[in-house]
């Protein structure tokens, strides 16, 4: 088994276009995992080996993080990509949930934009160690210095450089190392052909400030560095050391730069990765005990203790089921038996495999900290596997996010109705965010996500990989309704109709419930509603939530309770009470003074200053609430919290109001009530579309 | 405890002028030693002007947006909690609408961009503030001028502003009416000057009023406030 101090599992990260896929490919070409480059929009069709999936590849952009394995210079890496955007929150927070550090690549031209802000601030909650890479320095335009003073001020990094490079954009040569002093160049049709030289006296001085600045910064996480500095004789060791430190500690930022599609620099940050990213021993996970009420443990990280493991994605391979699993401590071996904590189920390893994008690697066993793949075992992303049922720990308490937006969606021939289920069967099973169900009233099947972008790639997805063909209809926003004060209920459900009758009175009251969705309380005493017709009420409650008596939008926050109530010898029964239930529900929910609630998303739009005022009149005339704006030089920030029912087709208009200028990232929030002229809008609307 | 009372104990109440014709064109200095509180005493000022249906612009240097923010979210938690404020969630919806904040890089921030951005904010009627509250304004670098400028458009906004400084060390004998360093010489400018200082050895706060009307405060020059909710304590009063 190898060393598990040589194993880094690392995640790329960063902002769409800022050529994270082209990385990672010369990162795969100079570890000799591929032996040809192909570009991410290349001309010969094969695209970048990261991209697998064909969607991302005509897109351009990388949906779903595959893993990859790759060996340079002894140490192993695992590298995650990670998928740029913000609707696909949840797959980035499960990536870095199972990565111990991250390269965080900026363009150099245009530096830290809203994307990276939302992954650095995912990491930073994570606490993932990470250095930084300015690519693209090729392009004209390129200015690494004012992307490190963004890194210091829109991230708060402590990013302070370790290399300078030689020339820029077109006429750029190779790199000064700031650690050994030394230049770099990169020789080759591939650039694989490294050569080190003496610095050019045109640098000699920009290098011995820059050198100077650094020792500065990361002798604070050394003493003995300091005292080295001081005296004159810091070694190479030495700083090196220091910068691992302050990365561990999350308090340096190494910023390194080049440009991946040129092939400079990205040895230099395979170097990096190995030299100051940490091990899987190096960071601390926890686990949560399921038998203490999900208290935080932290996992031993050795391969002799009992198994522990995460499925953290899927993928339906040519061979079946494809589950990538993370160890944090045990072996999994090739024959074990291991228990899916959440399931209960036993299953057994079959074959266990090391991923390298498309192809693999069979192996027969992966210590703790590696990055794998399992074949045939059957399970959901996020579920933890351990050596045994008495082992009762998780990975993940994973609370997921409600979907906030629904669109419907209608196969256009029988061929693709079969083919459509077994596409949402998938995909429901790789990503919690992502649901589906079919309306009961409208018999059209709904698939609901966090956002537009978020729907729009599964339907894709639904037509390229399963040939399944379908209609989708207008984005439809999930309301919610809710009560605001109590209101009392007492509902006799009687029916005499021939044969055995129906009986049933309870009552009770309803009332607002401060945090959760439902709660059904007891407060029957003296047998009044027989002991086995309680649940039958709890379960008459709970039909009612389903569409609410507005506009037939999901009810949540309410506490039903019943205190009294009567039955009959003969006629009582259990539908007769979930009858009696949903009547006095009915009668009590509309004195309750029920309310809409939509979801509010939190909307930071990012443009040159001059751009400000009709931003801030698009958020205005889309109900959005302004909170704030954040002045830098020639860039605002503007941050809104605005209802996601007015957000449809904002990038459209954005573009043109800014002539292309301005972006804009949205996150869910919450749900807040909507105003009341909008309420009675919503309400029309539904009353209408019930009649029809 | 309804919105009514919580307005009345504001601290701000003794501080402003009695009657609303005096409230609005002044400015106002908040001085104390870094960690005493400053930042929270503004955002108290502001939320006196916000709980009586008054627009706030807040202009914070150097922090960030999401940090100002907590601050208010705080701040309105614990005083809504300590004073057992009705409808609460309501309250606050309502009073963060009529809050703006603007955040500027320390070295992004000057007056003309300010001003600038305000006037912006007026003419789209995106917000037309009352009071303004300046948070990490550095009184040692500035001159003169700049705060002659703010009086200015306190005037023709019709606005009142607080500013917040960091006062040095060892300023705990002062001169009637002299503001500490680095603002002294600048009081003139100011209709109100308050210096916020921890006691020692007690959970309250003084607010020693060096400038301006107190006389409207019972207890004279001299106001307790409780540190966490920075409020009037009862039993100074």
């Amino acid at each position: 088994m190898r060393d598990i101090t040589k194993v880094r599992n690392i995640g790329i990260s960063a902002h769409i276009d800022s050529g994270k896929t082209t990385l990672t490919e010369r990162i795969l070409f100079y570890t000799q995992r591929i032996h040809a480059i192909h570009e991410v929009r290349g001309k010969d069709g094969v695209g970048a080996k990261m991209d697998s999936m064909e969607l991302e590849r005509e897109r351009g952009i990388t949906i779903c993080s595959a893993a990859t394995y790759c060996d340079w210079k002894d140490h192993a890496i695992n590298i995650i990509d990670t998928p740029g955007h913000v609707d696909f929150t949840i797959e980035v927070e499960r990536a870095l949930r199972v990565l111990d550090g991250a390269v965080l690549i900026l363009c150099s031209v245009g530096g830290v934009q809203s994307q990276s802000i939302t992954v650095n601030r995912q990491m930073t909650r994570y606490r993932v160690p990470r250095v930084a890479f300015i690519n693209k320095c090729d392009r004209t335009g390129a200015n690494p210095d004012k992307v490190i003073k963004q890194l210091r001020e829109k991230l708060g990094l402590n990013a302070v450089p370790i290399q300078v490079p030689m020339g820029l954009e077109g006429d750029m040569q190779g790199l000064i190392d700031l650690v050994r002093m030394k230049a770099v160049y990169f020789d080759g049709e591939n650039g694989d052909k490294i050569r080190e030289e003496e610095i050019p006296a045109q640098y000699q001085e920009e290098c011995d400030l820059k050198r100077e600045e650094m020792l500065d910064a990361v002798s604070m996480f050394s003493d003995e560095l300091m005292e080295a500095v001081l005296e004159g004789t810091p070694t190479e060791e030495m700083i090196m050391a220091a910068i691992r430190k302050g990365t561990l500690d999350l308090e340096f930022t190494p910023v390194m730069m080049g440009t991946a599609y040129k092939n400079k620099g990205v040895q230099l940050l395979l170097d990096a990765v190995v030299s100051y990213l940490p091990c899987p021993t190096d960071v601390e996970n926890f686990a949560l005990d399921l038998d203490h009420e999900e208290a935080e443990v932290k996992v031993s990280n050795i391969s002799s203790d009992p198994l522990l493991a995460l499925a953290f994605k899927l993928e339906d391979g040519r061979y079946g089921q494809l589950t990538y699993v993370r160890t944090y401590q045990g072996t999994l071996k090739k024959g074990d038996s291991i228990v899916n904590v959440r399931t209960g189920k036993k299953a057994k390893v079959g074959r266990l495999v090391r991923m390298h994008s498309d192809d693999m690697e069979e192996i027969d066993e992966a210590g703790s900290g590696d990055i794998v793949a399992l074949f045939g075992i059957d399970c959901a992303s996020g579920d933890t596997f351990t050596s045994g049922s008495d082992y009762n720990f998780s990975m993940t308490s994973m609370h997921v996010p409600e979907p906030v937006i629904s669109l419907s969606i209608t196969p256009v021939d029988n061929k693709a109705q079969d083919n459509m289920s077994k596409a949402l069967n998938r995909f429901t099973k790789e990503d919690p965010t992502f649901k589906t169900y079919v309306d009961q009233e409208t018999l059209e099947t709904i698939i609901s996500g966090m956002g537009e972008l978020h729907l729009d790639v599964y339907v894709e997805r639904m037509k390229r990989e399963y040939k399944a063909e379908v209609t989708v209809g207008a984005p439809q926003v999930a309301y919610r309704e809710t009560i605001t004060q109590r209101a009392d209920f007492n509902y006799t459900h009687k029916k005499q109709t021939g044969g055995s009758g129906q009986f049933g009175r309870v009552a009770g009251y309803v009332e607002p419930l401060e945090e959760g969705e439902y709660e059904f309380v007891d407060q029957i005493v003296g047998g009044s509603v027989p002991r086995e017709y309680i649940p039958s009420c709890d379960k008459g409650f709970q039909k009612c939530l389903d569409k609410g008596a507005l506009i037939g939008a999901h009810v949540t926050g309410v506490r039903c309770a019943i205190n009294d109530g009567a039955s009959h010898a003969v006629d009582s029964s259990d539908i007769a009470f979930q009858l009696a239930a949903m009547g006095g529900f009915k009668e009590a929910y509309l004195k309750a003074k029920p309310v809409i609630m939509e979801p509010i998303m939190k909307v930071a739009v990012e443009g040159p200053t001059e751009f400000q005022g009709s931003i801030m009149g698009s958020l205005n005339q889309r109900r959005g609430m302004i909170i704030g704006t954040n002045e830098e030089d020639a860039y605002t920030v503007i941050e809104a919290e605005v209802p996601l029912s007015e957000m449809f087709g904002y990038s459209t208009d954005l573009r043109s109001l800014t002539q292309g200028k301005a972006e804009f990232t949205m996150e869910f929030a919450t749900y807040r009530q909507v105003p009341k002229s909008v309420a009675e809008e919503l309400i029309v609307k539904a009353q209408k579309s019930k009649k029809q | 405890m309804l919105k009514q009372e919580l307005i009345e104990k504001n601290p701000i109440r003794h501080l402003k002028g009695e009657s609303d014709a005096q409230e609005s064109s002044r400015m106002g200095l908040v001085m104390a030693r870094a960690g005493v509180g400053k930042t929270a005493l503004l955002v108290q000022i502001a939320m006196d002007s916000l709980l009586n249906d008054k627009q706030v612009v807040h202009v914070s240097v150097g922090q960030s947006l999401d940090k100002t923010k907590l601050w208010y979210d705080d701040m309105f938690k614990d005083i809504a909690e300590s004073c057992k404020l009705d409808k609460a969630g309501e309250i606050h919806d309502t009073i963060m609408r009529n809050r703006m904040i603007i955040t500027f890089n320390e070295s992004a921030f000057s007056l003309a961009k300010l001003e600038e951005r305000l006037h912006d904010l007026v003419q789209q009627n995106v917000i037309k503030p009352k009071c303004m509250v300046v948070d990490g304004f550095d009184f040692g670098k500035t001159d003169r001028a700049v705060l002659v400028g703010m009086r200015e458009m306190a005037k023709t906004m019709d606005l009142q502003i607080w500013f917040s400084a960091v006062c040095d060390e060892g300023t705990d004998n002062l001169g009637a009416a002299a503001a500490p360093a680095p603002c002294t010489g600048m009081e003139d400018l100011f209709n109100t000057v308050v210096l916020l200082q921890p006691v020692p050895k007690s959970d309250c706060l003084d607010l020693k009023v060096l400038k301006g009307s107190a006389a409207v405060s019972k207890c004279g020059k001299l106001l307790k406030l409780d540190p966490r909710t920075f409020m009037i304590r009862e039993d100074c009063k």
